[in-house]
């Protein structure tokens, strides 16, 4: 229904990619023609997805907005409507409101080198945005992404992850997991501590950031010892939302509604907010 | 007809029962009512006589006409691959008699929520439709301080139509064009006022001033309540909070609210948006189990600071309108105006 | 209740200094004259801060809940009605009866703040216990009230003046006369018809706001996670609707059938003012007909008709 920002538009699931044995990325094409043409996303703006009987869930927009036909979210299932929502088939309808917040600052990032640092389903919506930056190499600087989770089960995007961003020029992958694994011949190690090892150099580059809050809290102390400034370390936060539009008074974290006005914030930003999230 | 309809003049008290007599017959009408023992409630009244006049305000705020505290927002048939999304029934015309200035206000303060960046639709459209007649007050009730915020207990625009008591019957102006629409079609004709209306206003309000049992001066809260926000005043003060939802529910200015889906057994169903309350504790639950506020001295501060700061912050208007029916009705006697009083005491 | 008054904050002092207590939960003046609130002294020098007075109508036990798995201990000012909670608490396994001090309260009975109020006109007024009745006192006035006609309703059909389980009783001991019959009122819904009935109880359920102030204010409402919080399943919709409010009170009633105590603070808290009270009590009267049940919390231990099979119960099966 127009001019509704209650009203979800209803979607296809056309495809289901099983990423993990609790994550799924569900390929959704809007039904209604107007609605595919308007709906634009920035990376990182999140949707409301509704499983009707259920609610609604807040999912980022895990697909680059440079590939128009379709909008991919990742759902870890960890509850009741995330639940029924990985039961449903292709063919199923869902509805999708938004997109919602703020997305990641774009014009900040242009020219510069960029470090993904994401956690297991974390690299959901950096996956928008890594995608975005390869649909647009020249206007990006080099791209590292380091990304783990526990298990190679629980790697998220396994065929970008191996096969599609490391081929991508400027671009290189380090991946972790937790603990060796027969198989697997790669670094083991937990994020923060590999983010150590590797050392980047921080200065003049922007660092994004994305997965468990424990995995955050000390990438960012990593961050910080360096040389990454606060104001070109992002992250995008992950609260309770019931309606995406700034009315429903549960997202704040004081004075700011998360979902207008993040759910992307600097460093910078979160240090000056109360610590309610 | 070229008649004129006189924006501004008096009326008889018999004259009242017969401006709100159409619609009570129409079904149309919401009043004040006295429900029980110290309970005044906005409700649906067919005859006017069942209204009550002998009231400060009413226990719960009149938001509810505008807002409801359960309201479908859309429904559906089907499921699986096939699913057909359904608008609900269009909200009913109503008039809504007997809204005091600081529940009037309330609509300005809720305006911004609803309205703003992304239009409300069910909020317009019962904005749209509902007159509101604004009844002026003769006397503060014991814990009202609407004029700590700069709110004239006498009159206030939101109201379609404005009504002042002046002893024997009222002063009555219109202020919308469906106040208009009330006046014309109800017949009563409007006597000359005997005082200019905004000479009787300013004079009245400075007499009620005068009488506010007490009064709060919010200068300077704002800042105070930031400065103090990792102060331990507020795990005091939530000892006592019982973690319910009555300060929010009779509150004409809180606005959060739940979606919540509904399936019948066959599949179909609906999507309403209800009332909630930031003092519940699942209210920021996620699903992970992670609570950004876990206990009720965080819900507490947020709620409080939602009124005294982040209102004002985001909206540029006082989220509280000084009502006073959270004073009155919390059961642990956590009082908003002594909250003001004990943060800038302690900023100085 | 003066005299109460200055031998609780001796007391509490005394707890306190001596370390046998580290938070003493009464009752303190309020924000005006009409209101007290719960205080929770934890220093010495705050015992000042503690009063009891025909206001003190609170049930303070349930705020042991938020105690009792810290370490310490926590000292609670009770009247008659509410140490029957201390019982049912401890028959709920929800309480360690070392962990809590009780200050007991011989109460003679406490004021009804609506009845003050049109005794007076107005909302702005005090009041203090005396021999005679209750003073009341606003600008320009004064009255003493008969206690019988202003007394709380639970007060009127006092089961228990003094408290059943206390660590020190403060007060004169209160004779206890017979209490007047305390189900008269659900006798009188009983005896309507089933469409009488339901049209009462629709048309005040009709003003339930789902605020959940009586279940947060119930000291049998003890559950770590509240069957009205979950959200799967929904067992009762969030939703108001007249079904739903419906719901919601028949089955917090029968999740504390058996336990309530018949404290009143459902009651009290409600701020549309819905004789909860009844609900409860009609549950009580089937537990004294069917079972010979007293008040539960009145003993402890006590026999506990709902959680106890017998081959003389009344139920041919089960």
């Amino acid at each position: 229904m127009r001019g509704n920002p209650l009203w979800p538009y209803l979607a296809t699931i056309v495809k289901i990619v099983d990423e993990t044995p609790d994550v799924k990325t569900f390929r959704v094409v809007l039904d209604d023609p107007g609605a595919r043409e308007n709906f634009r996303h920035r990376p990182g703006q999140v949707a409301l997805l509704s499983v009707f009987g259920q609610g609604e869930a807040t999912i980022s927009i895990s697909s680059s907005p440079a590939r128009r036909d379709y909008l991919e979210f990742s759902v870890r299932r960890v509850g009741r409507l995330t639940g029924v929502l990985h039961q449903f088939e292709e063919g199923y309808k869902i509805g999708v409101r938004g997109p919602y917040g703020n997305g990641f600052p774009l014009e900040e990032l242009r020219g510069r080198d960029l470090l993904f640092v994401g956690g297991g389903i974390g690299l959901a919506p950096l996956r928008s945005l890594i995608n975005y930056v390869l649909d647009r190499r020249d206007d990006f600087g080099s791209v590292e992404i380091i990304y783990g989770a526990r298990s190679v089960a629980d790697l998220c995007f396994k065929e970008e992850l191996f096969k599609v961003w490391p081929k991508a020029p400027g671009v290189r992958v380090y991946t972790t997991i937790d603990r060796p694994e027969y198989g697997w011949d790669g670094h083991v190690g937990l994020v923060p501590a590999y983010l150590a090892e590797l050392a980047p150099a921080g200065a003049g580059k922007c660092a994004l950031i994305c997965g468990p809050p424990i995995m955050i809290r000390l990438a960012l102390q990593e961050l910080a010892r360096l040389g990454f400034s606060p104001e070109r370390i992002v992250t995008t936060l992950e609260l309770k939302m019931k309606c995406g539009i700034g009315k429903c008074g549960r997202c704040n974290i004081g004075s700011t509604m998360v979902c207008t006005e993040g759910p992307v914030f600097s460093l910078a930003r979160l240090q000056a907010l109360p610590p309610e999230y | 007809m070229s008649v004129t309809t006189p924006t501004a003049g008096t009326i008889s008290r018999p004259d009242l029962a017969r401006l709100l007599a159409g619609p009570a017959a129409d079904g149309r009408l919401v009043a004040p009512v006295r429900t029980a023992p110290g309970v005044v409630l906005f409700a649906p009244v067919r005859d006017p006589g069942a209204l009550t006049l002998e009231y400060v305000n009413s226990t719960v705020s009149p938001k509810g006409c505008l807002f409801p505290q359960s309201e479908k927002i859309l429904g559906w048939r089907g499921g699986g691959p096939k699913l057909d999304l359904y608008s609900p029934p269009e909200p009913q015309p109503l008039v809504l008699f007997g809204v005091r200035p600081c529940d009037l206000r309330a609509i300005t303060v809720l305006e911004p929520v609803f309205g703003g960046g992304y239009p409300d639709p069910y909020w317009r459209r019962r904005r749209e439709l509902t007159t509101v007649v604004g009844l002026g007050c003769t006397e503060p009730g014991p814990y009202c301080f609407c004029v700590a915020w700069g709110i004239s207990p006498v009159a206030a625009p939101e109201a379609d139509l404005m009504l002042t008591p002046v002893d024997p019957g009222y002063l009555v102006q219109s202020q919308s064009p469906k106040g208009e629409e009330l006046l014309r079609r109800s017949g009563v004709s409007l006597q000359a006022a005997g005082t200019e209306p905004a000479v009787l206003r300013e004079r009245r309000t400075a007499e009620l001033t005068a009488r506010f049992r007490r009064l709060i001066d919010p200068t300077g809260v704002e800042a105070a309540a930031e400065r103090l926000f990792d102060h331990p005043y507020w795990r005091e003060l939530a000892r006592r909070c019982l973690g319910c939802g009555i300060c929010t529910y009779v509150c004409p200015t809180c606005h959060c609210f739940n979606v919540i889906d509904r399936t019948a057994p066959d599949g179909s169903g609906g999507r309403y948006r209800c009332w909630d309350s930031c003092l519940f504790e699942r209210f920021t639950l996620q699903a992970s189990g992670h609570n950004p506020r876990p206990t009720r001295a965080e819900r507490l501060r947020n709620r409080l600071l939602h009124k005294l700061s982040y209102h004002r912050s985001r909206y540029g208007l006082e989220g509280c309108t000084g009502c006073g029916r959270c004073v009155a009705a919390c059961p642990v006697n956590i009082d908003i105006t002594e909250v003001v009083a004990d943060l800038k005491g302690m900023m100085t | 209740m003066k005299e109460i008054t200055l031998n609780l904050r001796a007391r509490a002092m005394e707890l306190l200094a001596g370390g046998r207590v580290d938070l003493v939960i009464g009752y303190g003046t309020g924000s005006l004259p009409e209101f007290v609130r719960p205080v929770f002294v934890d220093r010495p020098e705050r015992a000042e801060e503690l009063i009891f007075n025909p206001l003190c109508a609170q049930n303070l036990t349930k705020y042991i809940l938020d105690y009792r798995d810290q370490p310490g201990r926590v000292a609670v000012v009770v009247k008659g009605c509410d140490s029957r909670s201390i019982n049912q608490m401890m028959a709920d396994g929800q309480l360690d009866r070392e962990k809590v001090f009780l200050l007991g309260i011989n109460c003679p009975g406490l004021a009804d703040p609506v009845l003050l109020s049109v005794a007076a006109g107005r909302r702005d007024w005090q009041v203090e216990a005396e021999p005679e009745g209750f003073r009341l006192r606003w600008p320009g006035g004064e009255r003493l009230l008969p206690r019988d006609e202003f007394l709380m309703y639970r007060c009127r059909t006092c089961e228990h003046h003094n408290p059943v389980v206390s660590d020190v009783l403060l007060g004169d001991p209160i004779l206890q006369g017979e209490t007047p019959d305390r189900f008269a009122e659900v006798r009188r819904i009983e005896s309507l018809t089933p469409e009488e009935r339901a049209a009462y109880w629709d048309a005040l359920f009709a003003r339930c706001l789902r605020c959940y102030a009586c279940r947060n204010a119930c000291p049998a409402c003890t559950c770590r996670e509240c069957i009205f919080d979950r959200p799967e399943p929904e067992w009762v919709a969030r939703v108001v609707a007249p079904q739903s409010n419906l719901a919601y009170h028949l089955v917090r009633a029968m999740h504390v059938a058996g336990r309530c105590v018949d404290c009143g603070e459902c009651d009290r808290v409600c701020p549309v003012a819905i004789p909860l009270r009844e609900i409860n009590r009609k549950i009580l009267k089937e537990l004294a007909v069917l079972f010979g049940a007293p008040t539960p919390g009145t003993s402890h231990p006590a026999p506990e008709p709902l959680a106890t099979f017998a081959v003389t119960d009344p139920e041919v099966w089960l």
